[in-house]
């Protein structure tokens, strides 16, 4: 690599005077282009062009990628904490309706493990709300949230007066519990859902931006190379030598932060995806199935509450039952979902086992209690036995959140592999740019330099 | 410092607090939302109102004579002969219910029902009970799910062409149930601001409206939910059969029965058309209870103490 040496004097001769000696004392612009006249004011012109440059791609670059790990961050804290809570609170509410429901039917003395169920369902619920209320930004999710907190208190007040009248043994606790649920399913779950629905919405335009390409920090740095290797043939020309360090060096740099920016987008827009579709798709799709299901346990409690008198009960019992296992329903997308993984594929099929179970005994409770066997259809519906609608739905949960579990867990792991990707990224890319523009600054002024020497 | 360095400095305190008092989280607006009041479905604040039709098509309450049909001869008219399907309520407190300790049927309906099997069938426990709602009790009859209705099935005219009736075996009327302490006697002397709860049958509005125009009328789908709301607050009295008022006083002491009658309700039992025998010999079952103190002792047992009266008198009449 040939090494600066003083310069054959060009056509262009060397100026006499640091300011361009050619331009008379005027206005800026006319000092400026009389100085691109001269070499070394040539010279100054590509440095000042290739500084912007560079530190416009290193300036967008880092941003992007810092914006990057923000949305990443942001998926799994900010509307990734409100779509979770939002998401939580849902569950929570379904839970805590079938239970009480469920318990209802017990004549006033509920198992421990139903009493239970139904107190850590309100806990999550509450501190989903808490949650949600610290993550809320928008006036709509703000109202939601509110209208939620000032129901919830209603709700617990009518389970707990149902309850009340139950173990009194007066008759009107069952319509207290079904006035109960009717708020539950016709103000709350529908407030709970929208919330949810508008925290992913939030998620799925911040994880757009995650897995945009930064087209402008790629623009620039092309546009830097090709002024760099543009600047090199043009200073070669001018000066008969073919190298120039700094140039070179710079240009090294260059085409190492354009590669690195390149593989850091490209692998945490992927990243992002896998979260997405390994992640939170099948993670949604896992609640909505298990909030299905609590919503039929419900409606199946309410169409042994109301002793008949709920048609409306088993229309939505049977809606549920179909949102889960109907050609192209939950159990079906699951499937699909999970359709390279045995062991999550085999955890949805558990489920699914169950749920056919319970709606087999459920056409079985439904027949015993329009025979008048009515107390044998709630020992089907809610005894422990192991052949009890109980065992099936709780095996139906506990499939539903086992593999909940994993999917949450590959879902952390993929957005850490995005963070990981991305730190120091922003940080060596700014080192990069910043050498790049020094390396360049320096070949150049080398060059200027022999002018004046 | 100088003078205007000090006030400069003033300035750019006073700026700072400011500036800090302004931050801090997002000024969003508190949310106004309604307050949470829980209300059934279905219920509706403005019911149109119909006068109860005056039955003249037929003498509705004339039934068979029991004459000399035997139980035999009943027996061979079920659908089973070993055992009597009978459609009740499992909902309707004090008339036909689940005890919510036992799980068991109870009440003045199932009483009469019982004593119907041990008439019909000489034996209290060949009998299967079928819970119904009251939409689905001619169609029951109809399909031959059950042999017969007991479940305050009112006799009129129209349900006549369907079905045989027995005689009445309880003369109901709609009253009204208040708190104790509103210090409302009769529905007559409720006021415009004042609500009263009903079923969704536009018969029951008519038979308010009747009575006082003032008033306004709510109906719910399920007349059970007009004691939560009253018992809530959200409406002032209910105006329902009595049968139905007694369940509802006999769950809440702050609660009573007031006024007199002001519709007249006669509730028979249902059998398949064409049953008549089963039926006459069911009046003559019905009119053996009657005579010797199990109905009243029924009556006493389920109604006498939340309705605070004595029942209304049965009319007994036959057709041939």
């Amino acid at each position: 690599m040939a090494v600066q040496s003083p310069p054959a004097p060009t056509q262009a001769p060397p100026a006499a005077g640091p300011p361009a000696p050619g331009a008379a004392p005027g206005r800026w612009t006319d000092r400026v282009a009389a100085a691109l006249r001269q070499t070394p004011g040539q010279l100054r012109g590509v440095l000042v062009v290739l500084a912007v440059l560079i530190l416009g791609a290193g300036v967008t670059g880092m941003t992007s990628i810092l914006a990057k790990s923000a949305v990443i961050e942001e998926t799994t804290s900010q509307s990734g904490r409100l779509s979770v809570a939002a998401l939580q609170l849902y569950q929570a509410l379904s839970q805590a309706d079938a239970t009480a429901a469920s318990s209802y039917l017990t004549a006033g003395t509920p198992s421990e493990e139903m009493n239970e169920t139904y107190r850590t369902a309100l806990r999550d619920a509450t501190v989903a709300l808490a949650t949600a209320a610290g993550e809320v930004k928008t006036a709509e999710d703000v109202e939601l949230v509110a209208q939620l907190n000032a129901r919830l208190p209603v709700y617990t007040g009518l389970v707990e007066t149902a309850r009340t009248f139950n173990r009194l043994g007066e008759p009107v606790g069952a319509t207290y519990q079904e006035q109960a649920s009717t708020l539950m399913r016709q103000e709350m779950l529908p407030s709970a859902h929208t919330l949810q629905e508008n925290a992913l919405a939030q998620l799925t335009e911040s994880r757009d931006g995650a897995a945009a390409f930064p087209w402008a920090a790629a623009a620039l740095v092309i546009a830097a190379l090709g002024t760099l290797v543009w600047a090199q043939l043009w200073l070669t020309r001018k000066t008969n030598r073919t190298f120039n360090l700094g140039l070179v060096g710079a240009t090294v740099l260059l085409v190492v932060f354009a590669g690195w920016l390149a593989m850091a987008s490209l692998a945490s827009a992927g990243h992002t995806n896998r979260s997405h579709e390994e992640g939170s798709g099948p993670l949604e799709l896992l609640a909505q199935a298990e909030i299905a299901a609590q919503q039929a346990r419900a409606e199946e409690s309410l169409l042994l509450i109301a002793r008949g008198e709920d048609d409306d009960a088993a229309t939505r019992y049977a809606e549920h039952i179909e949102e889960l296992t109907a050609d192209g329903g939950l159990f079906d997308q699951l499937d699909a979902a999970f359709a390279d993984d045995a062991g999550l594929g085999a955890k949805v099929d558990a489920a699914r086992d169950a749920a056919t179970a319970w709606s087999n005994g459920h056409g079985e409770v439904v027949k015993l209690a329009q025979e008048g066997n009515y107390t044998e259809a709630v020992a089907l519906a809610v005894g422990d036995d192991e052949a009890s609608l109980q065992t099936s739905f709780n095996g139906l949960n506990a499939a539903l959140t086992e593999a909940t579990e994993t999917s949450a867990d590959r879902f952390v792991d993929a957005t850490l592999d995005a963070q990981r990707t991305l730190s120091g990224a922003a940080a060596g890319l700014a080192a990069l740019s910043l050498a790049a523009l020094i390396c360049a600054a320096v070949g150049i002024q080398v060059r200027v330099a022999e002018y004046y020497a | 410092m100088n003078r205007t360095g000090r006030t400069a400095a003033a300035f750019a305190a006073a700026a700072c607090l400011a500036l800090a008092a302004c931050s801090g989280p997002a000024s969003m607006e508190p949310p106004s939302i309604d307050v949470p009041t829980p209300l059934p479905d279905g219920i509706n604040f403005s019911p149109d109102a119909s006068p109860a039709d005056t039955d003249v098509s037929c003498d509705p309450l004339s039934s068979y004579s029991p004459g000399a049909v035997t139980a035999e001869q009943a027996r061979a008219l079920l659908e089973n002969p070993e055992q009597i399907s009978i459609g009740i309520s499992q909902s309707t407190n004090l008339m036909g219910y689940r005890d919510p300790e036992t799980n068991d049927l109870a009440g003045f309906d199932i009483d009469i029902a019982e004593a119907m099997v041990q008439a019909v069938m000489g034996d209290a426990t060949k009998v299967r009970w079928v819970p119904m709602n009251s939409a689905e009790r001619e169609q029951a009859l109809a399909d031959g799910r059950v042999d017969m209705v007991v479940r305050t099935m009112s006799i009129n005219c129209e349900r006549w062409e369907n079905v045989e009736f027995s005689t009445e075996y309880y003369h109901a009327g709609q009253r009204l149930l208040v708190a104790k302490d509103s210090g409302i006697t009769g529905l007559a002397e409720m006021t415009a601001d004042q609500q009263v709860c009903t079923g969704a049958s536009s018969t029951s509005v008519g038979n308010i409206a009747a009575v006082n125009p003032e008033v306004q009328p709510v109906t719910v789908p399920d007349f059970n939910d007009c004691l939560v709301l009253l018992q809530q607050g959200t409406v002032d009295g209910v105006a329902i059969d009595d049968t139905i008022l007694a369940g509802m006083a006999v769950q809440d002491p702050t609660l009573q029965v007031v006024g007199d009658a002001f519709s007249e309700e006669h509730y028979g039992i249902a059998f398949q058309k064409g049953d008549t025998d089963l039926a006459r010999f069911v009046n003559g079952a019905l009119a053996d209870m009657i005579a010797d103190g199990r109905w009243q002792a029924s009556y006493d047992a389920w109604l006498a103490g939340p309705l605070a009266t004595g029942p209304a008198a049965l009319t007994t009449q036959y057709r041939d």
